[in-house]
Protein backbone atom coordinates (compact mmCIF):
# COMPACT_ATOMS: atom_id res chain seq x y z
CA UNK A 1 0.00 0.00 0.00
CA UNK A 2 0.78 3.36 -0.66
CA UNK A 3 1.22 5.56 2.26
CA UNK A 4 -0.51 9.16 2.47
CA UNK A 5 1.52 11.78 2.17
CA UNK A 6 -1.46 14.21 2.29
CA UNK A 7 -1.14 16.49 5.23
CA UNK A 8 -4.01 19.39 6.20
CA UNK A 9 -3.12 23.15 7.73
CA UNK A 10 -5.79 24.92 8.60
CA UNK A 11 -8.33 23.67 6.41
CA UNK A 12 -5.85 23.80 3.52
CA UNK A 13 -5.36 20.43 1.84
CA UNK A 14 -1.26 19.54 0.79
CA UNK A 15 -0.69 16.65 -1.33
CA UNK A 16 2.14 16.13 0.41
CA UNK A 17 4.57 18.01 3.30
CA UNK A 18 7.15 19.11 1.12
CA UNK A 19 7.10 23.05 0.18
CA UNK A 20 9.57 25.56 -1.43
CA UNK A 21 10.87 27.95 1.28
CA UNK A 22 10.22 32.13 0.10
CA UNK A 23 12.94 33.74 -2.00
CA UNK A 24 14.40 30.24 -2.93
CA UNK A 25 11.77 29.46 -6.18
CA UNK A 26 11.36 33.22 -7.10
CA UNK A 27 7.37 33.00 -8.77
CA UNK A 28 8.10 29.20 -9.70
CA UNK A 29 8.96 29.71 -13.26
CA UNK A 30 13.06 28.94 -13.33
CA UNK A 31 11.75 25.69 -10.74
CA UNK A 32 9.33 24.28 -13.17
CA UNK A 33 11.95 23.94 -15.96
CA UNK A 34 13.30 21.44 -13.66
CA UNK A 35 10.28 19.70 -12.29
CA UNK A 36 6.61 19.63 -12.34
CA UNK A 37 5.54 21.75 -10.05
CA UNK A 38 2.86 20.04 -9.17
CA UNK A 39 4.97 17.14 -7.27
CA UNK A 40 4.97 19.98 -4.89
CA UNK A 41 3.07 20.15 -1.24
CA UNK A 42 3.10 24.08 -2.18
CA UNK A 43 5.32 26.87 -3.39
CA UNK A 44 5.92 29.62 -1.20
CA UNK A 45 6.69 33.14 -3.42
CA UNK A 46 9.55 35.26 -2.43
CA UNK A 47 8.66 38.29 -0.46
CA UNK A 48 6.07 40.50 -1.87
CA UNK A 49 6.00 43.83 -0.90
CA UNK A 50 3.53 46.56 -1.66
CA UNK A 51 6.25 48.28 -4.25
CA UNK A 52 8.86 47.17 -6.22
CA UNK A 53 12.42 46.81 -4.68
CA UNK A 54 15.40 46.56 -6.77
CA UNK A 55 17.07 44.91 -3.31
CA UNK A 56 20.65 45.48 -2.20
CA UNK A 57 24.21 46.12 -3.99
CA UNK A 58 25.77 42.83 -4.45
CA UNK A 59 27.33 41.35 -3.27
CA UNK A 60 24.54 39.99 -2.22
CA UNK A 61 25.02 35.90 -0.68
CA UNK A 62 28.42 34.47 0.51
CA UNK A 63 29.62 30.93 1.30
CA UNK A 64 29.45 29.83 4.57
CA UNK A 65 30.57 26.26 6.16
CA UNK A 66 27.86 24.43 5.46
CA UNK A 67 25.51 27.30 4.54
CA UNK A 68 25.50 30.62 3.25
CA UNK A 69 24.72 34.14 4.07
CA UNK A 70 22.20 36.55 1.86
CA UNK A 71 20.66 40.31 1.73
CA UNK A 72 19.18 40.43 -1.17
CA UNK A 73 17.18 43.13 0.44
CA UNK A 74 13.77 41.69 -0.11
CA UNK A 75 14.00 42.50 -4.29
CA UNK A 76 10.55 41.78 -5.50
CA UNK A 77 8.41 42.83 -8.64
CA UNK A 78 5.52 44.53 -6.02
CA UNK A 79 2.18 43.03 -5.34
CA UNK A 80 0.79 45.00 -8.83
CA UNK A 81 3.02 43.25 -11.02
CA UNK A 82 2.76 39.73 -8.96
CA UNK A 83 -0.80 39.63 -9.47
CA UNK A 84 -0.73 40.91 -13.09
CA UNK A 85 2.02 39.20 -14.70
CA UNK A 86 2.89 36.02 -11.79
CA UNK A 87 -0.43 34.90 -11.05
CA UNK A 88 -1.79 33.65 -14.32
CA UNK A 89 1.82 31.32 -14.78
CA UNK A 90 0.93 30.27 -10.93
CA UNK A 91 -2.65 29.58 -12.29
CA UNK A 92 -1.91 26.43 -14.44
CA UNK A 93 0.48 25.13 -11.69
CA UNK A 94 -1.28 22.19 -10.03
CA UNK A 95 -0.11 22.74 -6.74
CA UNK A 96 -0.89 25.00 -3.76
CA UNK A 97 0.14 28.95 -3.76
CA UNK A 98 1.46 30.65 -0.75
CA UNK A 99 2.09 34.42 -0.97
CA UNK A 100 4.67 35.52 1.09
CA UNK A 101 4.14 38.92 2.22
CA UNK A 102 6.53 41.53 3.49
CA UNK A 103 5.89 44.98 4.80
CA UNK A 104 7.86 48.20 6.26
CA UNK A 105 4.73 48.91 8.14
CA UNK A 106 1.60 47.66 9.57
CA UNK A 107 -0.38 49.53 6.96
CA UNK A 108 1.62 47.65 4.22
CA UNK A 109 1.18 45.12 5.32
CA UNK A 110 -2.59 45.23 5.26
CA UNK A 111 -2.58 46.97 1.99
CA UNK A 112 -0.96 43.99 0.40
CA UNK A 113 -2.96 41.14 2.26
CA UNK A 114 -6.20 43.42 1.15
CA UNK A 115 -5.20 43.30 -3.18
CA UNK A 116 -4.29 39.63 -2.49
CA UNK A 117 -7.75 38.55 -0.63
CA UNK A 118 -9.62 39.25 -4.21
CA UNK A 119 -6.86 36.59 -5.92
CA UNK A 120 -8.34 33.02 -6.09
CA UNK A 121 -5.21 31.33 -6.76
CA UNK A 122 -3.92 32.70 -3.27
CA UNK A 123 -4.55 29.87 -0.99
CA UNK A 124 -2.56 30.98 2.08
CA UNK A 125 -0.50 34.15 2.53
CA UNK A 126 2.85 33.44 4.55
CA UNK A 127 3.43 37.11 6.90
CA UNK A 128 7.04 37.42 6.61
CA UNK A 129 7.39 39.32 10.13
CA UNK A 130 11.15 37.92 10.34
CA UNK A 131 13.53 39.63 7.45
CA UNK A 132 17.18 40.49 8.99
CA UNK A 133 17.99 42.18 5.95
CA UNK A 134 15.80 45.76 5.73
CA UNK A 135 16.20 48.43 8.32
CA UNK A 136 12.41 49.02 8.16
CA UNK A 137 9.28 46.62 9.05
CA UNK A 138 9.86 42.73 8.86
CA UNK A 139 12.00 41.80 12.04
CA UNK A 140 11.49 44.83 13.93
CA UNK A 141 7.54 43.54 14.18
CA UNK A 142 8.51 40.08 14.62
CA UNK A 143 10.64 40.30 17.10
CA UNK A 144 8.34 42.54 19.24
CA UNK A 145 5.13 40.30 20.39
CA UNK A 146 2.65 42.85 21.13
CA UNK A 147 3.14 44.45 17.46
CA UNK A 148 3.71 40.65 16.31
CA UNK A 149 -0.06 39.99 17.33
CA UNK A 150 -1.16 43.59 16.46
CA UNK A 151 -0.44 42.78 12.30
CA UNK A 152 -1.75 39.65 12.22
CA UNK A 153 -5.21 40.64 13.87
CA UNK A 154 -5.05 43.96 11.46
CA UNK A 155 -4.26 41.28 8.14
CA UNK A 156 -6.88 38.81 9.46
CA UNK A 157 -9.22 41.12 9.00
CA UNK A 158 -8.52 42.42 5.19
CA UNK A 159 -7.73 38.41 4.14
CA UNK A 160 -10.62 35.70 3.95
CA UNK A 161 -7.97 32.41 3.74
CA UNK A 162 -5.16 31.10 6.52
CA UNK A 163 -2.43 33.55 7.64
CA UNK A 164 1.13 31.81 8.73
CA UNK A 165 3.19 33.62 10.53
CA UNK A 166 6.87 33.56 9.85
CA UNK A 167 9.10 33.59 12.58
CA UNK A 168 12.31 35.00 13.72
CA UNK A 169 15.20 33.15 15.43
CA UNK A 170 16.64 35.90 16.13
CA UNK A 171 14.66 36.10 19.38
CA UNK A 172 15.07 35.62 23.38
CA UNK A 173 11.95 33.92 23.09
CA UNK A 174 10.47 32.32 20.17
CA UNK A 175 7.63 30.68 22.11
CA UNK A 176 6.92 34.35 23.62
CA UNK A 177 6.43 35.16 19.42
CA UNK A 178 4.82 32.11 18.68
CA UNK A 179 1.91 32.47 21.15
CA UNK A 180 1.81 36.14 20.89
CA UNK A 181 0.73 35.04 16.90
CA UNK A 182 -1.36 32.67 18.27
CA UNK A 183 -3.37 35.33 20.18
CA UNK A 184 -3.33 37.83 17.02
CA UNK A 185 -5.28 35.18 15.20
CA UNK A 186 -2.73 33.18 12.94
CA UNK A 187 -3.57 30.14 11.55
CA UNK A 188 -0.38 28.46 11.18
CA UNK A 189 3.31 29.18 12.27
CA UNK A 190 6.38 28.57 9.33
CA UNK A 191 9.90 29.09 11.75
CA UNK A 192 12.54 29.80 11.53
CA UNK A 193 13.86 32.79 9.04
CA UNK A 194 17.35 32.86 8.67
CA UNK A 195 19.76 33.49 11.75
CA UNK A 196 21.67 37.12 11.38
CA UNK A 197 25.22 36.50 10.66
CA UNK A 198 28.11 37.77 9.00
CA UNK A 199 31.61 37.12 7.47
CA UNK A 200 34.70 39.48 6.73
CA UNK A 201 37.50 39.13 3.90
CA UNK A 202 40.62 39.39 6.05
CA UNK A 203 42.55 40.48 2.38
CA UNK A 204 39.89 43.23 2.37
CA UNK A 205 38.86 43.99 5.67
CA UNK A 206 35.43 44.18 3.90
CA UNK A 207 32.21 42.24 5.15
CA UNK A 208 31.21 39.45 2.49
CA UNK A 209 27.91 41.50 1.83
CA UNK A 210 27.37 45.08 0.85
CA UNK A 211 24.42 45.51 3.89
CA UNK A 212 27.40 44.14 6.07
CA UNK A 213 25.38 41.57 7.91
CA UNK A 214 22.73 38.46 6.80
CA UNK A 215 20.90 35.92 7.14
CA UNK A 216 22.49 32.31 7.78
CA UNK A 217 21.09 29.42 6.24
CA UNK A 218 21.32 25.59 4.53
CA UNK A 219 22.34 22.58 7.00
CA UNK A 220 24.44 25.16 9.39
CA UNK A 221 21.05 26.20 10.87
CA UNK A 222 18.98 22.67 11.36
CA UNK A 223 19.65 22.25 14.33
CA UNK A 224 18.65 25.73 16.01
CA UNK A 225 15.46 25.31 13.69
CA UNK A 226 14.40 21.96 14.91
CA UNK A 227 14.92 22.89 18.53
CA UNK A 228 12.77 25.92 18.21
CA UNK A 229 10.10 24.03 16.23
CA UNK A 230 10.51 21.41 18.98
CA UNK A 231 9.97 24.46 21.62
CA UNK A 232 6.65 26.05 19.64
CA UNK A 233 5.18 22.42 18.57
CA UNK A 234 5.22 21.78 22.57
CA UNK A 235 4.03 25.07 23.64
CA UNK A 236 1.17 26.73 21.30
CA UNK A 237 -1.86 24.75 19.73
CA UNK A 238 -1.27 26.19 16.10
CA UNK A 239 0.11 23.80 13.55
CA UNK A 240 4.12 24.35 12.54
CA UNK A 241 5.67 24.70 9.24
CA UNK A 242 9.37 23.83 9.86
CA UNK A 243 12.11 25.13 7.88
CA UNK A 244 15.86 25.59 8.16
CA UNK A 245 18.65 23.27 6.41
CA UNK A 246 16.50 20.76 5.60
CA UNK A 247 17.95 18.81 2.15
CA UNK A 248 16.93 15.36 2.23
CA UNK A 249 14.41 13.39 3.69
CA UNK A 250 15.68 12.20 6.82
CA UNK A 251 15.85 16.26 7.57
CA UNK A 252 12.19 15.85 6.97
CA UNK A 253 11.43 13.27 9.44
CA UNK A 254 13.62 14.68 12.24
CA UNK A 255 11.27 18.35 11.88
CA UNK A 256 7.76 16.27 11.74
CA UNK A 257 9.03 14.30 14.99
CA UNK A 258 9.95 17.43 16.75
CA UNK A 259 6.25 18.56 15.72
CA UNK A 260 6.41 20.20 11.99
CA UNK A 261 3.10 19.17 9.73
CA UNK A 262 4.36 20.06 7.11
CA UNK A 263 8.15 21.85 6.01
CA UNK A 264 9.99 24.14 3.72
CA UNK A 265 13.33 23.34 1.79
CA UNK A 266 15.15 26.71 1.14
CA UNK A 267 18.56 26.71 0.67
CA UNK A 268 18.93 23.17 -0.86
CA UNK A 269 17.11 24.32 -3.87
CA UNK A 270 20.02 25.69 -4.76
CA UNK A 271 22.66 23.25 -5.03
CA UNK A 272 20.03 20.39 -6.34
CA UNK A 273 17.10 22.58 -7.63
CA UNK A 274 14.98 19.19 -8.23
CA UNK A 275 15.44 17.87 -4.29
CA UNK A 276 11.78 18.20 -3.46
CA UNK A 277 11.07 15.55 -5.85
CA UNK A 278 13.40 13.44 -4.15
CA UNK A 279 12.70 13.58 -1.12
CA UNK A 280 9.05 13.15 -1.66
CA UNK A 281 10.66 9.54 -3.49
CA UNK A 282 12.21 8.81 -0.15
CA UNK A 283 9.76 9.73 1.95
CA UNK A 284 7.36 7.70 0.51
CA UNK A 285 10.03 5.02 1.02
CA UNK A 286 10.79 5.53 4.53
CA UNK A 287 6.95 5.59 5.07
CA UNK A 288 7.09 2.25 3.74
CA UNK A 289 9.67 0.21 5.30
CA UNK A 290 8.31 1.80 8.20
CA UNK A 291 5.21 0.49 7.56
CA UNK A 292 3.52 3.85 8.46
CA UNK A 293 -0.02 4.85 6.94
CA UNK A 294 0.30 8.57 6.96
CA UNK A 295 3.17 11.27 7.05
CA UNK A 296 1.43 12.17 10.03
CA UNK A 297 1.70 9.59 11.93
CA UNK A 298 5.54 11.04 12.28
CA UNK A 299 4.40 14.46 13.71
CA UNK A 300 5.08 15.22 17.28
CA UNK A 301 6.40 11.63 17.69
CA UNK A 302 10.16 12.02 18.90
CA UNK A 303 10.86 9.93 21.72
CA UNK A 304 12.33 12.29 23.95
CA UNK A 305 14.41 11.16 27.18
CA UNK B 1 14.54 26.50 -25.10
CA UNK B 2 16.34 23.77 -23.78
CA UNK B 3 15.38 23.08 -20.37
CA UNK B 4 18.15 22.44 -17.73
CA UNK B 5 18.38 19.64 -16.00
CA UNK B 6 21.05 18.30 -13.41
CA UNK B 7 23.11 14.80 -14.65
CA UNK B 8 25.66 12.87 -13.22
CA UNK B 9 28.82 13.03 -15.56
CA UNK B 10 32.42 11.74 -15.10
CA UNK B 11 36.19 13.37 -15.76
CA UNK B 12 36.76 12.16 -18.59
CA UNK B 13 40.27 13.77 -18.52
CA UNK B 14 42.28 16.71 -16.47
CA UNK B 15 44.95 18.14 -18.26
CA UNK B 16 47.53 20.79 -16.48
CA UNK B 17 48.03 23.62 -18.38
CA UNK B 18 50.48 25.39 -16.00
CA UNK B 19 50.44 28.02 -13.66
CA UNK B 20 47.14 26.97 -11.95
CA UNK B 21 45.09 26.35 -15.25
CA UNK B 22 43.58 23.00 -15.81
CA UNK B 23 41.80 21.87 -18.53
CA UNK B 24 38.70 19.58 -17.96
CA UNK B 25 36.36 17.07 -19.69
CA UNK B 26 33.57 15.46 -18.52
CA UNK B 27 30.93 13.10 -20.11
CA UNK B 28 29.60 11.17 -21.37
CA UNK B 29 27.05 14.29 -21.30
CA UNK B 30 23.97 14.22 -22.96
CA UNK B 31 23.10 17.47 -22.76
CA UNK B 32 26.73 18.30 -24.76
CA UNK B 33 25.16 19.07 -27.97
CA UNK B 34 22.52 21.47 -26.36
CA UNK B 35 25.37 23.27 -25.15
CA UNK B 36 25.54 26.99 -27.08
CA UNK B 37 28.67 29.54 -26.82
CA UNK B 38 28.23 31.41 -23.72
CA UNK B 39 26.13 29.21 -21.73
CA UNK B 40 27.43 27.79 -18.85
CA UNK B 41 27.27 24.36 -16.78
CA UNK B 42 26.83 24.60 -12.93
CA UNK B 43 28.77 21.93 -11.10
CA UNK B 44 28.46 20.24 -8.06
CA UNK B 45 31.53 19.15 -6.28
CA UNK B 46 30.35 15.30 -4.97
CA UNK B 47 31.96 14.44 -1.50
CA UNK B 48 34.08 18.05 -1.80
CA UNK B 49 33.57 20.76 1.82
CA UNK B 50 32.51 22.70 -1.00
CA UNK B 51 28.69 24.36 -0.53
CA UNK B 52 27.91 26.26 -3.43
CA UNK B 53 27.80 24.73 -7.06
CA UNK B 54 30.35 26.39 -9.39
CA UNK B 55 29.30 28.22 -12.61
CA UNK B 56 32.24 27.22 -15.52
CA UNK B 57 31.67 28.95 -19.84
CA UNK B 58 31.68 25.86 -21.56
CA UNK B 59 34.76 25.73 -23.63
CA UNK B 60 33.89 23.67 -26.19
CA UNK B 61 32.12 20.30 -26.39
CA UNK B 62 32.07 16.89 -28.35
CA UNK B 63 29.06 16.04 -29.87
CA UNK B 64 29.96 12.60 -31.02
CA UNK B 65 31.48 11.93 -27.68
CA UNK B 66 28.77 13.67 -25.74
CA UNK B 67 31.51 15.68 -24.13
CA UNK B 68 32.40 18.88 -22.89
CA UNK B 69 34.87 20.87 -21.77
CA UNK B 70 35.62 23.54 -19.52
CA UNK B 71 38.94 25.78 -18.39
CA UNK B 72 39.62 27.18 -14.79
CA UNK B 73 42.35 28.91 -12.92
CA UNK B 74 42.83 28.19 -9.41
CA UNK B 75 41.74 30.83 -7.68
CA UNK B 76 39.76 29.50 -4.42
CA UNK B 77 38.17 26.76 -2.48
CA UNK B 78 35.98 25.46 -5.39
CA UNK B 79 38.68 25.26 -8.47
CA UNK B 80 41.35 23.61 -5.85
CA UNK B 81 39.06 21.23 -5.48
CA UNK B 82 38.22 20.80 -9.24
CA UNK B 83 42.09 20.71 -10.05
CA UNK B 84 42.77 18.02 -7.72
CA UNK B 85 39.90 16.04 -9.94
CA UNK B 86 40.87 12.84 -11.63
CA UNK B 87 39.86 10.71 -14.70
CA UNK B 88 37.12 8.85 -13.45
CA UNK B 89 35.84 11.01 -10.58
CA UNK B 90 31.97 11.74 -10.54
CA UNK B 91 30.57 15.00 -10.64
CA UNK B 92 26.86 16.76 -11.15
CA UNK B 93 26.46 19.10 -13.83
CA UNK B 94 23.33 21.36 -13.82
CA UNK B 95 22.76 22.70 -17.22
CA UNK B 96 23.21 24.11 -19.70
CA UNK B 97 22.42 27.13 -18.15
CA UNK B 98 22.55 31.09 -19.46
CA UNK B 99 21.90 32.93 -22.34
CA UNK B 100 24.21 32.61 -25.33
CA UNK B 101 26.19 35.26 -27.86
CA UNK B 102 24.05 35.68 -30.86
CA UNK B 103 26.70 34.84 -33.91
CA UNK B 104 27.80 37.92 -36.10
CA UNK B 105 26.67 38.92 -39.20
CA UNK B 106 28.60 37.94 -42.28
CA UNK B 107 30.02 40.58 -43.15
CA UNK B 108 31.65 41.79 -40.23
CA UNK B 109 34.98 41.25 -38.70
CA UNK B 110 34.77 39.68 -35.53
CA UNK B 111 36.97 41.09 -32.48
CA UNK B 112 37.79 38.83 -29.76
CA UNK B 113 38.63 40.52 -26.53
CA UNK B 114 40.12 37.64 -24.13
CA UNK B 115 41.17 38.44 -20.44
CA UNK B 116 43.27 35.49 -18.94
CA UNK B 117 40.79 33.12 -17.65
CA UNK B 118 38.09 34.90 -19.17
CA UNK B 119 38.94 33.15 -22.50
CA UNK B 120 36.47 29.84 -22.63
CA UNK B 121 33.76 31.15 -24.12
CA UNK B 122 35.36 32.72 -26.44
CA UNK B 123 37.14 29.68 -27.88
CA UNK B 124 34.28 27.87 -27.84
CA UNK B 125 32.13 30.81 -29.34
CA UNK B 126 35.13 30.53 -32.49
CA UNK B 127 35.24 26.86 -32.62
CA UNK B 128 31.32 27.75 -33.55
CA UNK B 129 31.69 30.34 -35.46
CA UNK B 130 34.19 28.29 -37.79
CA UNK B 131 32.36 25.03 -37.89
CA UNK B 132 29.09 27.25 -38.96
CA UNK B 133 31.48 28.30 -41.93
CA UNK B 134 33.05 31.55 -40.96
CA UNK B 135 36.31 32.48 -42.51
CA UNK B 136 38.45 32.32 -39.88
CA UNK B 137 40.53 35.56 -41.60
CA UNK B 138 37.42 37.71 -40.26
CA UNK B 139 38.11 36.90 -36.96
CA UNK B 140 40.73 38.92 -35.05
CA UNK B 141 41.60 36.96 -31.62
CA UNK B 142 42.73 39.74 -29.20
CA UNK B 143 44.55 37.54 -25.91
CA UNK B 144 45.34 39.83 -22.84
CA UNK B 145 47.24 38.34 -19.63
CA UNK B 146 49.49 39.59 -17.40
CA UNK B 147 52.40 36.70 -18.47
CA UNK B 148 52.94 34.32 -21.64
CA UNK B 149 51.79 31.89 -18.81
CA UNK B 150 48.42 33.23 -18.83
CA UNK B 151 47.71 32.83 -22.57
CA UNK B 152 46.92 29.07 -22.38
CA UNK B 153 45.50 27.09 -25.64
CA UNK B 154 47.63 29.28 -27.61
CA UNK B 155 48.65 26.17 -30.52
CA UNK B 156 44.86 25.52 -30.44
CA UNK B 157 44.23 29.29 -31.26
CA UNK B 158 46.73 29.55 -33.93
CA UNK B 159 45.83 26.63 -35.85
CA UNK B 160 42.04 27.58 -36.20
CA UNK B 161 43.63 30.05 -38.52
CA UNK B 162 42.28 33.63 -37.05
CA UNK B 163 44.27 35.95 -36.72
CA UNK B 164 46.15 35.36 -32.95
CA UNK B 165 47.22 38.73 -31.56
CA UNK B 166 48.15 38.32 -28.09
CA UNK B 167 48.89 41.04 -25.61
CA UNK B 168 50.97 40.66 -22.20
CA UNK B 169 51.39 43.04 -19.15
CA UNK B 170 55.28 42.28 -18.63
CA UNK B 171 56.41 41.43 -22.38
CA UNK B 172 56.49 38.26 -22.54
CA UNK B 173 54.29 37.11 -25.04
CA UNK B 174 53.18 39.46 -28.16
CA UNK B 175 52.53 43.05 -27.52
CA UNK B 176 53.50 44.52 -24.16
CA UNK B 177 50.48 46.29 -22.32
CA UNK B 178 46.81 46.36 -21.61
CA UNK B 179 44.89 43.92 -24.37
CA UNK B 180 42.34 46.82 -25.02
CA UNK B 181 45.14 49.54 -26.00
CA UNK B 182 46.01 47.41 -29.06
CA UNK B 183 42.03 46.71 -29.44
CA UNK B 184 41.45 50.14 -29.70
CA UNK B 185 44.42 50.61 -32.26
CA UNK B 186 43.69 47.71 -34.18
CA UNK B 187 39.73 49.80 -34.50
CA UNK B 188 41.69 53.19 -35.53
CA UNK B 189 43.81 51.36 -37.84
CA UNK B 190 40.07 49.72 -39.54
CA UNK B 191 37.62 52.45 -39.27
CA UNK B 192 35.82 51.51 -42.46
CA UNK B 193 35.84 47.71 -41.41
CA UNK B 194 32.00 46.55 -39.96
CA UNK B 195 33.28 45.39 -36.67
CA UNK B 196 31.55 42.95 -33.27
CA UNK B 197 33.32 42.94 -30.54
CA UNK B 198 32.77 39.57 -27.78
CA UNK B 199 34.75 39.96 -24.52
CA UNK B 200 35.69 38.45 -21.49
CA UNK B 201 38.13 38.51 -18.89
CA UNK B 202 38.42 40.67 -15.72
CA UNK B 203 36.40 43.60 -14.37
CA UNK B 204 39.02 46.63 -16.04
CA UNK B 205 39.00 44.96 -19.05
CA UNK B 206 35.51 44.36 -19.41
CA UNK B 207 35.11 48.05 -18.74
CA UNK B 208 37.67 49.04 -20.88
CA UNK B 209 35.79 46.89 -23.91
CA UNK B 210 32.35 47.79 -23.01
CA UNK B 211 33.75 51.67 -23.62
CA UNK B 212 35.59 50.60 -26.67
CA UNK B 213 32.39 49.52 -28.00
CA UNK B 214 30.53 52.63 -27.02
CA UNK B 215 33.32 55.49 -27.91
CA UNK B 216 33.67 54.10 -31.77
CA UNK B 217 30.14 52.63 -31.92
CA UNK B 218 30.37 48.82 -32.65
CA UNK B 219 27.93 46.34 -31.26
CA UNK B 220 29.10 43.31 -29.06
CA UNK B 221 28.58 41.49 -26.23
CA UNK B 222 30.49 40.55 -22.99
CA UNK B 223 29.92 37.53 -21.08
CA UNK B 224 30.08 38.38 -16.88
CA UNK B 225 31.05 36.33 -14.04
CA UNK B 226 29.65 36.47 -10.48
CA UNK B 227 29.56 33.78 -7.45
CA UNK B 228 26.40 32.07 -8.19
CA UNK B 229 24.64 30.22 -5.68
CA UNK B 230 21.85 28.53 -8.04
CA UNK B 231 22.82 29.64 -10.89
CA UNK B 232 18.65 28.86 -12.38
CA UNK B 233 17.66 32.84 -11.48
CA UNK B 234 15.98 32.19 -8.71
CA UNK B 235 18.33 33.32 -5.21
CA UNK B 236 19.05 36.94 -6.87
CA UNK B 237 22.54 36.27 -5.54
CA UNK B 238 24.31 37.10 -8.52
CA UNK B 239 22.79 40.15 -9.87
CA UNK B 240 24.80 43.10 -12.03
CA UNK B 241 23.21 46.70 -12.49
CA UNK B 242 21.89 47.80 -15.46
CA UNK B 243 22.46 50.87 -17.61
CA UNK B 244 18.68 51.44 -17.55
CA UNK B 245 18.50 50.90 -14.02
CA UNK B 246 17.90 48.00 -11.69
CA UNK B 247 19.40 44.63 -11.68
CA UNK B 248 19.99 41.67 -13.83
CA UNK B 249 20.67 38.36 -13.06
CA UNK B 250 23.95 37.17 -14.17
CA UNK B 251 22.65 33.43 -14.16
CA UNK B 252 19.42 33.96 -15.70
CA UNK B 253 19.77 36.82 -17.98
CA UNK B 254 23.16 36.79 -18.92
CA UNK B 255 26.19 35.77 -18.25
CA UNK B 256 25.99 37.02 -21.71
CA UNK B 257 25.12 41.01 -21.87
CA UNK B 258 24.83 43.10 -25.00
CA UNK B 259 27.81 46.37 -24.72
CA UNK B 260 26.10 49.44 -23.13
CA UNK B 261 23.35 47.10 -21.28
CA UNK B 262 25.67 46.84 -17.65
CA UNK B 263 27.15 49.09 -15.54
CA UNK B 264 30.92 47.60 -15.13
Amino acid sequence: MTPDLKVSIAGVKFANPIMTASGCCGYGEELAQLFPLSKLGALVTKSITLKPRPGHRPPRTAETTGGMLNAIGLANVGVDCFLSDKVPFLSKQKTKVIVNVAGSTLQEYVDICARLNDCERVDMIELNLSCPNVDEGGMVLGVDPALTEKTITAVKKVFSKPVIAKLSPNVTSIVEIAKAAERGGADALSLINSVVGTAVDPETWRPRLTYNKGGLTGPAIKPIALAMVDAVYSNCRLPVIGIGGISSYRDVIEFLLCGATAVQVGTALFIEPDIPVKIIRDLTGYLKKRKLKSVCDLVGKVRKY
Amino acid sequence: MIRPACEDTFVIKNRNLGNGYYSLTFGPYSRASECKPGQFVHIRLLGADVFFRRAFSVANVSTNNNEIEIILKVVGRGTKVMAGLRKGDLVNLLGPLGVPFKLPKKNETTLIVAGGIGVPPLLFLVYKMIRRGCDPKQIIFFYGGCSAVDIVKRSRIKKMGVTFLPVTEDGSLGETGLVTEFVEMYLLARRTDRFRIYGCGPPGMLKATNDLGLKYGIPGQLSLEAPMPCGIGVCLGCVVELTGGGYARVCRDGPVFDIGEVVL
